[in-house]
């Protein structure tokens, strides 16, 4: 048969777009003086696992694979509106985590982690040693805002799911004390509507608003103040106002450059916490009778910029007086009570815990929700 | 090893054509001849075979390796000249036996025991351990085809093979190893032994490829993130329901039919010609033409080796009917141990039977063919809930959900975001463009020209762009 | 007719020889060149108060995730090989490596800096040469994914530097 010219461009190409991203890679890697990562295949004995984080590395690892991936990333923005798997693009640009979407519309399968029995195990624990503990879920931003996930839904209605009206009830009936934030922020809509007032959450972002965080951390303030665990104010605290530029985590998570200008930075106003004879910013106090523990909801506001403007900040300054604070990312269903565990100081003077985790983490917390012991007490051997 | 993948694409794939065509042209410079060049690239495609096999899972290579040879060992006793009928029989047996007992216990084990415990129960008979098997990828596919070369050879219809690495070759041929389309021996035998190699061929391979990937990566992986949306939501309105079980039939297609161009293309390059295997299934106009059309390789397989076996249309009416509905059975069972399988294989195998009662003309055969299409597409859709519900408690939910049974909850309104995106509303509207289109891939390759090329180059790189974008995704079928 | 039928036979099993000879060569040869030592890292003898090698013996499974929005550290469980600085009390160490997904080079980040390394992927076996701070809680205050949570595990390290050891 006739070789036709066409034949051989494409099967020249084809084998040329086939070998390309390989063979740069091998120069880079040449030129830089690394040794080729393709060989780690021979590095031991082949198992599945091994070789899946093998495959995942060689392929991460290629400049070509990470040079391309934001350009199509790009272009499926600009044509398509489309942020990739791990964002979903409601109305008017407002962003939401995926997880978090999937959390709310997905039904829960069987092996969804028992949080109520680690919540109340903790609780137990706590009161051997005479604290209490009060729980703050903060409500996923699709379950506040679903009509800015779709036009859809009703404007101003609450969207809770299954699995954490279920926690919560069971945490009711078993007298634990919860800070239903649901409740207040469907009140908070439902006063604000139809007048334009500042979202409680921040629209390309996963976390609350400043008026969100502050509206949380009043009413767990209110609550504190009635259960009779906290004195009398300590400190006088003030706020000072501060604008900052926030880019957004769930635009962030993106590492696409281009995204994150064409979206641009939201702009947040914060009230900065301050004491008020010298203004010094607010700083936790390790004696205080208060600690709180929870996720990244902590540390917006707080540990980011614009800082000691955060939940921390507006409990101490609703209740006038320092508190404490345990801050881990992504990890309050469990990763943060094992983080205590390792600092047992974090206990001495405590009479309450606040423990705030995000709504998701009731299925898809990090390492789910293991019952945790607390540490042990000072000046006692650890058993 | 997948084909939609860095490693595959940039790495396997090359080295394995780099090795196969050095081999091709080296091997006659150094004087040997051409059927030991033959069979030395039988090897090498059987080395590489396995490594793409194994990289799921190293073990899994030993268990295709030893139906291997039960296959290969029962034929050479039974191809015996001196082989008695009833030593020929007693061989097939075996061969048959030891195969399916084997893809039984790894596919069938943890279903069988779990379902006689839930009996146990019943009668208060304390459960029996289930086992937890680990599913071989590709099994149903590999023990199929040994047992096609056992049959076919004591049918007489093939001969032995030349050598084991040829047979062992066949079984383990990457390009259709892990999701068809089923290769029947008799099908490649003359091409085991010699195949053409040419750059026509080669060429429509690789275009072949592109497009079986670009069908991959650009339909049924974005369009699979809204059926599972669907099928795992909590509540869904009925015109969602109804747009992610579409968006399910339009996944399922583009990953099984992407999948088999792929396979066809690779074997093209490497001088094989399999089969096509789908030939636009949802333009039918009746469940039998859908049969005729989808996955053409496991219903021709089930026709041959189980159809005609059990009596086919020749012992009356009533037996066909009955013919038909065991075989739909089996065949939804050979993709899955749980009861939705078997009643997706009854759902399909009863509307065969009362088509074949019309004398293989549909119920609806009257309308006009556009209709016939629709009603078609409508009684699929059904079988595809089924299908791709994880237990039939689940297919009802989703049925009371199409239908508009079931009631909703807060959050019916809130998988439309996903639904109704932009990207989504793209992806799906190619896909129904892709799948009303009135030529397919195969036809579409077999004449090419450089419009065709400028046209599919640029859509090979487009897709690698969105393969590196997207995170892994297996094929469905590899579950079967 | 028979003799050279035996000369082809002859030929093509010599043919097959120089390929197998050729394939083998190949091999030794890019195992050598993997195996060729790096320069010694003088970051290792600046950072953090603990110098040793050690070997990976385990890495439990899901300890190593990727994470689209938090960062996060991990442990993993080494024996010791050598102590070259500072003081260890046993010969099993549990060490705390930050973003673990990722290569040791590009593990820092704004909030966590100071960390690194020529390691590119974790894998069981290798044996890494690490610069180490202890404890834990005084130099990483987030999320650590650790599965030995129960366990004995002693004091946990924080990982500086971590390079894989050379030959």
């Amino acid at each position: 048969m006739r070789t036709r010219k066409y034949q051989l461009a494409l099967s020249l190409a084809f084998v040329s777009m086939l070998v390309g991203p390989g063979i740069i890679q091998f120069g880079l890697d040449r030129a830089a003086g690394r040794k080729s990562p393709l060989l780690d295949v021979m590095s031991g004995w082949p198992n599945a696992e091994r070789l899946r984080r093998f495959e995942q590395r060689v392929t991460e690892d290629n400049w070509v694979v990470r040079r391309t991936r934001p350009w199509m990333q790009t272009a499926q923005w600009l044509l398509l509106r489309d942020l990739g798997e791990n964002v979903v693009v409601g109305c008017d640009r407002w962003l939401f985590y995926r997880p978090s979407f999937d959390y709310v519309t997905r039904q829960a399968d069987d092996r969804v982690p028992d949080a109520a029995s680690a919540i109340l195990d903790f609780r137990d624990q706590l009161a051997t040693r005479g604290i209490a503990l009060v729980v703050v879920p903060v409500p996923n931003k699709e379950s506040v805002y679903p009509d800015q996930l779709t036009a859809r839904a009703a404007a101003g209605s609450l969207c809770q799911s299954a699995s954490t009206a279920d926690l919560l009830r069971r945490l009711q009936d078993a007298g634990l004390d919860v800070v239903d934030l649901f409740a207040l922020y469907a009140r908070a809509r439902r006063e604000a509507l139809p007048a334009a007032a500042p979202t409680l959450y921040l629209r390309q972002d996963s976390h609350w608003s400043p008026t969100g965080m502050r509206l949380a951390a009043e009413a767990v303030a209110e609550r504190l103040l009635a259960r009779g665990e906290v004195g009398a104010a300590t400190t006088s605290y003030t706020t000072r106002r501060v604008t900052t530029l926030r880019p957004g985590d769930l635009v962030e998570m993106l590492r696409v450059e281009v995204i994150a200008r064409q979206i641009g930075p939201e702009q947040v106003e914060c009230e900065q916490v301050v004491e008020r004879d010298d203004g010094a910013p607010y700083t936790d106090d390790p004696q205080a009778p208060v600690l709180v523990l929870g996720d990244s909801f902590l540390r917006i506001y707080q540990l980011d910029e614009p800082g000691g403007a955060g939940f921390v900040a507006h409990l101490a300054l609703a209740l006038q007086q320092p508190v404490m604070s345990l801050v881990n990312d992504g990890g309050a269903s469990t990763l943060v009570r094992q983080e205590l565990h390792r600092r047992p100081a974090l206990l001495a003077n405590k009479r309450v815990v606040v423990w705030e985790f995000a709504e998701r983490d009731v299925r898809f917390g990090t390492e789910g929700w293991q019952s945790v012991p607390l540490p042990p007490q000072e000046g006692t051997a650890d058993d | 090893m997948v084909f939609s993948t860095y490693l595959f694409l940039c790495w396997f794939l090359p080295l394995v054509l780099a090795g196969y065509y050095a081999l091709s042209g080296l091997l006659p410079r150094l004087g040997c001849s051409p059927a030991l060049v033959s069979r030395l690239r039988n090897a090498w495609l059987l080395g590489v075979s396995y490594v793409f096999y194994g990289w799921w899972n190293p073990w899994f290579v030993l268990l295709m390796l030893g139906v291997t040879v039960i296959n290969y060992a029962c034929v050479a006793f039974l191809a015996r000249p001196t082989a008695t009928a009833q030593q020929r029989w007693w061989s097939v047996a075996v061969a048959a036996g030891l195969s399916l007992a084997l893809l039984g216990f790894f596919k069938y084990c943890t279903f069988l025991q779990t379902n006689v415990n839930a009996l146990f129960a019943w009668w208060h008979i304390p459960p029996w351990p289930v086992l937890d098997v680990l599913l071989p990828i590709g099994i149903s596919f590999y023990t199929f085809q040994a047992l096609s070369y056992t049959v076919d050879v004591y049918r007489g219809v093939a001969a032995p093979a030349r050598a084991f690495t040829d047979f062992a070759c066949y079984i383990a041929l990457f390009p259709q190893l892990i999701a068809g389309p089923i290769v029947r021996y008799v099908t490649v035998a003359g091409q085991l032994v010699a195949r053409t190699h040419d750059l026509d061929r080669f060429s429509s391979g690789v275009a072949l490829f592109i497009l079986g990937l670009a069908k991959k990566v650009l339909l049924a992986n974005p369009v699979g993130e809204l059926a599972d949306a669907a099928f795992e939501a909590q509540s869904l309105c009925t015109g969602d329901a109804w747009y992610g079980v579409c968006a399910y039939a339009f996944q399922i297609y583009f990953d099984f039919c992407g999948y088999s161009d792929m396979a066809v293309g690779l074997g093209r390059m490497f001088g094989f010609e399999f089969l096509r295997n789908f030939d636009a299934p949802y333009r039918a106009e009746s469940i039998t033409d859908f049969w005729r059309r989808w996955h053409i390789s496991l219903s021709t397989f089930l026709r041959d080796y189980l159809y005609i076996p059990l009596g086919g249309n020749r012992r009356g009416p009533r037996r066909t009917y009955v013919n038909l509905t065991i075989v739909m059975l089996l065949g939804g069972l050979w993709h899955g141990a749980n009861w939705t399988f078997l009643c997706w294989g009854a759902y399909h195998g009863l509307w065969l039977a009362g088509e074949r009662m019309r004398g293989k003309r549909s119920w609806y055969d009257r309308l006009p063919a556009a209709a016939r299409v629709a009603c078609t597409w409508v009684l699929v859709l059904g079988s595809w809930v089924i299908f791709r519900a994880p237990t039939l408690t689940d297919a009802g939910r989703y049925f009371g959900w199409m239908s508009g049974l079931s009631g909703a909850d807060a959050t019916t309104a809130l998988p439309a975001a996903l639904f109704y995106a932009p990207a989504s509303v793209v992806h799906m509207v190619v896909c129904l463009a892709c799948v009303l289109a009135p030529v397919q891939a195969h036809d579409w390759v077999e004449h090419m020209h450089w419009g065709k090329v400028l046209l599919v180059l640029p859509l090979f790189a487009v897709t690698l762009m969105a393969m590196f974008a997207q995170s892994f995704s297996p094929f469905l079928y590899f579950q079967f | 007719m028979i003799g050279t039928r035996t000369r082809t036979h002859q030929r093509e099993r010599l043919a097959v020889g120089w390929l197998l000879a050729g394939l083998l060569l190949a091999a030794c040869r890019s195992a050598a060149d993997a195996d060729r030592a790096a320069p010694r890292d003088p970051e290792l003898a600046a950072r953090g108060t603990i110098e040793v090698t050690a070997r990976l013996v385990e890495i439990p499974e899901g300890a190593i995730f990727q994470r689209d929005l938090y960062n996060y550290a991990t442990i993993l469980k080494y024996e010791v090989v050598t102590v070259h600085r500072g003081e260890l009390p046993g010969s099993t160490l549990y060490v705390a490596h930050y973003n673990p997904w990722l290569p040791r080079a590009a593990a820092a980040d704004a909030r966590v800096e100071g960390i690194g390394g020529n390691l590119r992927a974790f894998e069981t076996g290798q044996v890494h040469r690490l610069a180490l701070d202890a404890p834990l809680e005084d130099h990483f205050m987030g999320g650590v994914v650790n599965k030995y949570f129960g366990q004995d595990t002693g004091t946990l390290y924080w990982a500086v530097w971590t390079n894989l050891a050379e030959p």
